[in-house]
């Protein structure tokens, strides 16, 4: 092999090591205190609303081919009347160490400086790989060209691209509110404060159950959050490493739950 | 055999041919605007700045086409009796915008900021060209993600080739 093609093939194997940022520029995590959450799905709609997701319909739905980047897990315990329901909110955690990005023949999907599991749209093919590697389900795909009845269409979000067919997607942090906000930083001379950036979910969470931070910030609400005792992480014996941080819900009589 | 490389050589002349007819002649370099509008007057002999007219483009995402009152802030005083200024008070009467064409188009999925550019000291000739030369508005930079990218690199701007640096 010539020495150039030995020095791409080097550089792309290395894109795949875990941890091949060693030093972040911010590494952003969300924490979700599911003590407060109360399963009203605001957050989802807020999602569907801020992302230009489509909706897809009742015959996708069955097919299960829903397009929520972000949905509420529901668990249902005991019979009635003594009945528990207790739920998770599910999103795209951002893995440090994402099984996604391993399997992507054209590095559509890759980890960017900021912490962040990035899905470039322009370069997608959508060969599915990091849906099935995913292992929290949450990456979608585009089926179809989804079109907006008429009036709707004039409410697309202008900072997010509105995707086509054939293209994986998935959460994004609200990528769009965190470069907004790093620009304002910019133009005030000033580092990204904490509580600058409010993805679409934790703006509209009802009892803000949601907190989004930077974690490299000793002094954030997210780093602090995350010492409590009842921190835990989706699945943590699998170790991808995810960015996001669950507390876990209290239960009336003192013990605490996962869900 | 011989026919199919004959065909094949035609072909591929007649292609690019075609190609450089098409991407010289017939592509919308400069469109012609509903107004002769000329920046070699304006910004060439005048020396009126940039950002005079295209007020924006140091605060905004967008440079900001001129609106007709700006147009008329002058132009009821200065050059009333010439055929296009008066196109420009019909407009102005009627209440109606001037159609511009745009000239650089940039698609949907590229976010990019004016003022992150004008404010790091990027001149606007940069991009756009010797526009105090220009008779009417031509495209003289591609706008493809290589041409965004070598200055990216030239400049060393920070995190300037991470993808969702410009993508949305």
């Amino acid at each position: 092999m010539p020495g150039f093609l030995e020095r791409i093939a080097g550089k792309l194997k290395s894109y795949r090591e875990p941890g091949y940022y060693t030093k972040l520029d911010h590494k952003w995590t969300m924490v979700i205190d599911l003590d407060k959450c109360n399963g009203c799905e605001a957050c989802v709609v807020a999602c569907y609303a801020e992302n230009n997701l489509p909706v897809v319909g009742k015959e996708q739905c069955e097919k299960s081919r829903a397009f929520s980047w972000l949905r509420i897990e529901r668990y249902v315990e005991g019979e009635y009347p003594d009945v528990k329901v207790k739920f998770i909110p599910v999103m795209c955690q951002h893995c440090m160490k994402a099984p996604c990005e391993t399997g992507c023949p054209v590095y559509a999907t890759y980890h960017n400086q900021d912490g962040l599991n990035v899905q470039v749209y322009n370069r997608c093919v959508g060969t599915f790989t990091c849906a099935t590697y995913c292992t929290y389900d949450v990456r979608r795909f585009n089926w179809f060209t989804y079109k907006w009845p008429k009036p709707l269409e004039a409410q697309l979000n202008p900072d997010v691209s509105v995707r086509e067919m054939g293209v994986m997607e998935k959460c994004t942090f609200c990528i769009q509110r965190i470069r907004s906000a790093k620009d304002t930083a910019k133009d005030e001379a000033r580092p990204v404060k904490d509580g600058d950036i409010k993805p679409a979910c934790s703006q509209s969470c009802p009892t803000g159950a949601i907190y989004f931070g930077d974690m490299q910030d000793p002094e954030s609400v997210v780093a602090k959050l995350a010492k409590s005792p009842r921190r835990y992480r989706l699945l943590e014996e699998l170790n991808a490493d995810p960015s996001v941080i669950y507390l876990k819900r209290v239960m009336g009589d003192g013990t605490s739950s996962h869900e | 055999m011989k026919k199919l490389i004959l065909y094949a050589v035609v072909g591929g002349i007649a292609f690019v041919i075609g190609y450089f007819v098409n991407d010289q002649f017939f592509s919308d370099r400069a469109p012609v605007q509903p107004i002769n509008f000329s920046h070699k007057i304006h910004a060439g002999d005048n020396q009126i700045p940039c950002q005079y007219c295209h007020i924006y483009a140091e605060r905004s995402r967008v440079s900001g086409v001129p609106n007709v009152k700006r147009c008329m802030g002058c132009h009821q005083i200065i050059k009333t009796d010439s055929p296009e200024i008066q196109k420009v008070a019909s407009y102005w009467d009627k209440k109606e915008p001037i159609p511009w064409v745009k000239v650089y188009n940039l698609p949907d999925h590229v976010y990019f900021p004016h003022k992150r550019h004008v404010r790091a000291g990027v001149d606007c000739k940069n991009c756009h060209g010797d526009v105090a030369s220009m008779a009417r508005i031509e495209k003289v930079s591609s706008l493809q993600m290589g041409w965004c990218l070598s200055c990216h690199t030239k400049r060393e701007v920070k995190n300037g080739r991470d993808c969702w640096t410009c993508h949305k």
